[in-house]
Order: C-alpha cells, then structure tokens, then sequence
C-alpha cells in the first residue's frame, strides 16, 4: 500500500474560514433583522403613545389657554396663540372650533383639507389621518371649557416618527455592520489559531507514513487534542513498524 | 459701598428704598426724546416699514430742525423685526431694558404686535407704552392689553365691515376671503365674518397663504379653492407681494371678481408689482378696490395732505444705512408714508403736552388732554379712556390710470365684473 500524500499547507483552511465566515454572517444577520423589527415595533410603539400623550397635553394647554380668548372674542390672540404652539417639533397642524362646529382658528396652507371639513370638528377622539399632500398624522382632540366652548384638535406628524424609527434602525445596522466585521477579523484569527497545530499535525503524520524523521516532534509533549492525536499516530506507527518485523 | 443691590441681595431694601432710579427706563433727557421702534425694514414686507418710517421722520425732523419740543429732539432708536414676532419681542425687550427708550412708536404688523403687547403688561409698572403701531388687529384696542397701546387709525373690523357693507349695496353677497396664515389674516377674517353676519351671511370660501410668501409665488392652489366657492368677492387680508401675486393668479386662472385689501397691504407696493414691466396692468389691477385709513395723498385741498407733500419733497427721508440690507426704491408719496407723518404729528403733539418737565407717568394723561384735536384732514382726533383709538375714518381707492383714486360709485366700478 503506498503512503498517502498530502502536504500539512494542503489543509483546507479556507473551506473552514468561508463556514465561519458564512456562519457569522447569519448569525448577525439573523439577529440583526430580529432585533430590527423589534425595534421597529418598540421605537413605533413608544414613539406613538409619546406623541399621542404629548398632543393631548398640548391640545389641553391650547384649550386651557384659550377660555379667556374666546370668551373675549379675540380671534386674532387666539391665531396667534396657536401659531406659537406651531413651532413645537412634530406638529403640524392645530384647529380650533367653536360650540357650532366652525373653524375659528387654524394654520392650514393653502386651505382646510376636505377630509377635515367632512370630519366632526367637536370630536375629541384620537384618529389618524393621511392627508394627501401633507402627509400622515396622529390627530388628538380636547375640549374647551368641558366643550362649551368648542374644541381644539392637534395634528402630529407621523412622518417625523418614520424618520425617528430610520434613524434608529439605522444607527443599529452601523452597529451591527461594526461588531460583524469584528467578528470576522476574530473568527478568521481563532480559526487560524486553531489551524496551524492541526497542520503541524498532518506534516507530522505524513513523515510517519513515510518512514522519514519524524517532523514536528514536539507535538508529542503538547497536552491538548493534537497532542493526543500525534501520540496515537506515533502508537500507529510503531506498532507498523513492529508488526512488519 | 452698600449699593442697592447689595441691599436688595440682603433683604433689606426697605418700602422707604426707591427699587427704581430716577434715571432707570428713561428715554428723555434735556435733549431728547428717545422713541423706539421696530418695523420690517428686511423681506417681502419691508417697504411697510420702511415707507412708514420715512413718513414719520419727515415731521420729526421738521419739528427737531425748528428746535425740538422745548428743546427735545426727538431720536427713534430703530430695529429691524422682518416682520417676524420673535424678533418683534427680541427687539422690544433691548428697547425697554438695555435703550431704555421713553415709548414704543411705529410698528409694523399684528402678528409682531400681538406678541409685544404682554411684554407691555409685563412693564406696566414703568408706563410703558406702545403707540400708533400700523395695524388694525383688536388685541391692542380690548382687553387685556387695550391699555397699553394707543391707536390713531381705524381698526381691521371698520375696514372689513365697510367693504362688507359696500359689497353687499351693490349686490354681492358671496363673498370670500383670502388672508396670511397667521394673527392678521385671522384678524380681518373675523372683521368679515362678522360684517357679513349682520347681514345674514356667511364667508362662503377661504384660502390662506404663509406670511413671508413673495411675489414670484404661484398662488393658484389658493384661487381653485376659492373658485370652487363661486364667490362674487374676495376680500383680501395679506400683504403687497402675496396679495399681488394672488391678484396675478386670480385674473391669469379665471377668478375675475372685484379683490378688495385692507390699508395694511400697502397699496403703491402692491401696484407697482402688478404694474411693472406690464403692458396690460390694467387687466390686473382694475379689479382692486382698497381701504384706506387716511385720504388720498393726492388731496392736495386737505392741509395735511399739503404739509405731507411738502415736508416729504424738502426731506426725503432715508431709512439708516445700517438697516438696509435689500434693494428699495421708496415713493415720493404712499398711504403708508402719509400715515406715518400722521402718527407722527399726534406723537409730537402728546410729547408737547407732557409740558417742561416730560415724564413717562404722565403720558396716559397728556394723551387723554387730545380732545377734537385737529390734525389736518377733516376728521377730529380725541382720546380718553374708553377711547384709545383716534381715527375712525376709512376710505376706498381704486386704481385709475397707474394710480390710485377714491371710489365714488361701487355700482358702476363694479356692475360688470365677474358678469
């Protein structure tokens, strides 16, 4: 039977770095999408009933605010009170009507969306809306003096909450992109780590098979796997070579 | 050295220990008067600002040439707002705390105006006041801030329900409004709103536009919406460049019904956008009809419609370098400048009456000595305090040969427009 021939830079390693490599890559990715849509889930959760509760609050301070104004019968203070309310991040709209159902005060350009002039201005529920060419909103309602006096209604951008969420996720995948690199630096260095005894090993085994000088002796004072295994091979050959005898 | 702070930070100033020197908040010296103002003298509405300013420093520099008020010349300490309330309040709280000007004089505009009139509550310990600011919104004629401001021309709510009423004599009754997104449109909104339910109707459409809106804008998403209304008039509350550029779209796009503004659009302005480098202006501008709060600055009969003419020819007032910052070209004449020479002439009057020893405390009370004052143009001023506004007069123009004329006969300017 001839000896087989392998060379210990033979060795496969690549086959095992792309495995790893491969296995990292799903692993990450398979966390990072879990993780995404969680986040997703969480950041648009939280981001709503944060929104939700900061309208209402700023829908009841508008219509706290108001009583006196509209007692007063000063529609212009009353503009002007909710123009200020206007520059607060994420709203975009606010309206006011009065006990009849008329819009008395708002900041639509160019005009109030019909959907808005067919919707129930006295409402005080929580709707969304999707207005076309304005976008989609969380729209909160309260009213003034316990709704004798009308109701104002909050209009916060959910836009602003999307791009909230692709801010998030997006920070998260950068994250995800540095640890996976990581990752595979470290996967292909303890791979290599892992590899080069086991080359030693196969080179070693090879000059036993050979019936040349032994190479890589030393293997045989390692106390670890390749240690045992170099000892076992070395068990193989001498009792070849006294069976052959 | 036991400084009155240091007392103060101590708890011990005493009742008896003036918290105020005499010289704090002053604004008045054996000099000069210090007036503070601030207007849009930058952006789309700066020639309000800037043409009521002229106005007003053709008199003052008439009366501070001849030697002042009992030897005061009178000094505008100047800020430029753009016409935008948060520098409106910036401005107004240097002038009150770090100038310490003696009054507030000659603003520009509701929406800035609004947003001052609590810092004038806030400092109504000092006698702070605000007067003849170039605006007819209500919030500085009622309470809670009616005391604090003095108005000499007429209110938004006279100049809606004039056009109301006129509009209806002559049979049209569907009336819509397009007015700026903010405290002044909501403003002359409401006036109409109200002029028209006295005569059982409604605002049958409305449009808005954002206040900063320039001429080059395309204002038809606001003409559709008013189309679809089918008005028979439109009453506008903006300023020139976006009550121009509505004008512009509303005859390009086939709204042709008569557009009526209110004073505050500053009518030359607006004119001479419409009018400028256009043969066919008149297809734009003859469906204008504009209120006004003084005559005609073309009434050369009115006397002070004379010494207007002739202070403005010998001083050709120039707004300060320092506050120029876009290209303007002012008018020889305009309503606006004319009701700045006005406000000015009352305000030297009440600074006159404050007698030699002038002192903030005694401002409310000179003002109110202004009874059947005569200020040049026909209608008598008188103040008290139940009556902080002056002028009650408004007057309609409607352009006629490149400029504008009184409207003598709504009927027959307006019988086939629209038709």
């Amino acid at each position: 039977m001839s000896a087989p021939e392998p060379d210990g830079s033979d060795i496969k390693v690549k086959k095992l770095f792309r495995k790893t490599t491969f296995g990292v890559f799903m692993l990450f990715g398979a966390i990072g999408l879990s993780t995404s849509i969680l986040n997703v889930y969480t950041v648009d959760t939280h981001l709503s009933e944060e929104y939700i509760s900061n309208s209402k609050g700023i829908a009841k301070t508008i219509a706290d605010a108001s009583v006196d104004i509209l007692l007063n019968r000063d529609l212009a203070a009353l503009q002007s009170l909710i123009d200020q309310f206007l520059e607060i991040q994420g709203i975009r709209y606010i309206y006011i009507a009065n006990e009849s159902g008329e819009f008395i005060a708002h900041t639509f350009v160019p005009g109030i969306p019909e959907e808005i002039l067919q919707s129930d201005p006295l409402s005080t529920e929580t709707v969304e809306r999707s207005l076309p060419g304005l976008g989609d909103f969380v729209e909160v309602g309260n009213p003034i003096l316990a709704g004798v006096a009308g109701t104002v209604r909050v209009g916060m951008d959910r836009g602003l909450i999307a791009l909230k969420i692709q801010r998030a996720i997006g920070q998260q995948m950068w994250l995800f992109v540095v640890v996976g690199a990581i990752g595979v630096v470290a996967a292909i260095w303890l791979v290599n780590l892992a590899a080069k005894p086991m080359a030693r090993l196969m080179v070693y085994a090879v000059s036993l098979a050979r019936d040349d000088e032994p190479a890589n002796a030393e293997l045989l004072d390692r106390d670890d796997e390749v240690g045992h295994l170099a000892r076992l091979f070395r068990h193989f050959a001498d009792q070849r070579s006294s069976g052959g005898q | 050295m036991l400084t009155r702070r240091t007392l103060l930070a101590c708890g011990l100033a005493a009742p008896w220990f003036p918290l105020r020197a005499a010289t704090d908040f002053g604004g008045v010296s054996k000099d000069e008067f210090v007036l503070g103002t601030s207007a849009a003298f930058s952006g789309p509405s700066r020639g309000l600002g800037i043409e009521l300013y002229r106005g007003a420093m053709a008199y003052f520099e008439h009366v501070n040439r001849a030697g002042g008020i009992g030897g005061r010349r009178i000094r505008q300490k100047i800020y430029d707002d753009g016409y935008q309330p948060d520098p409106a309040v910036t401005n107004s709280t240097t002038l009150m705390v770090e100038d310490q000007v003696f009054l507030l004089f000659g603003y520009v505009g509701t929406p800035t105006v609004t947003r001052v009139l609590p810092l004038l509550k806030k400092f109504q310990d000092r006698d702070m006041y605000l007067f003849f600011p170039f605006t007819g919104a209500a919030p500085q004629r009622e309470p809670p801030y009616g005391d604090f401001a003095f108005n000499l021309r007429a209110s938004y709510g006279q100049e809606t329900a004039g056009l109301v009423d006129n509009f209806v004599a002559v049979g049209r009754r569907r009336i819509a409004v397009f007015y700026q997104a903010d405290a002044y449109g909501r403003s002359g909104w409401a006036g109409v709103r109200k002029a028209l339910a006295r005569h059982g109707a409604q605002i049958v459409g409305e449009a808005t536009y954002r206040r900063g809106t320039k001429f080059t804008s395309v204002m038809r998403d606001q003409v559709n919406i008013l189309k679809a209304a089918d008005p028979e008039a439109v009453i506008c509350i903006g300023s020139y460049a976006a009550c121009a550029a509505f004008a512009r779209d509303a005859v390009d796009f086939g709204l042709n019904v008569p557009l009526a503004n209110l004073s505050f659009v500053g009518s030359e302005n607006m004119l001479k956008l419409l009018s400028e480098g256009r043969d066919d202006a008149e297809r734009y501008t003859d469906l204008l009809v504009n209120s006004q709060v003084v005559p005609s600055y073309e009434d050369v009969s009115i006397p002070a419609v004379q010494e207007y003419r002739d202070l403005m020819a010998r001083y050709n007032p120039e707004v300060p370098a320092q506050l120029v910052t876009e290209e303007y070209t002012p008018f020889a004449h305009s309503f606006v400048s004319l009701e700045g020479f006005l406000d000015a002439k009352l305000m030297v009057e009440i600074l006159r009456r404050l007698g030699d020893d002038p002192s903030r405390e005694g401002l409310e009370q000179a003002v109110f000595t202004i009874r059947d004052f005569d200020l040049g143009i026909g209608e008598r001023v008188s103040f008290g305090p139940e009556r902080r506004q002056g002028l009650q007069g408004v007057y309609y123009t409607v352009v006629d040969q490149g400029r504008f004329v009184t409207l003598d006969d709504w009927d027959r300017r307006f019988a086939n427009v629209g038709a």
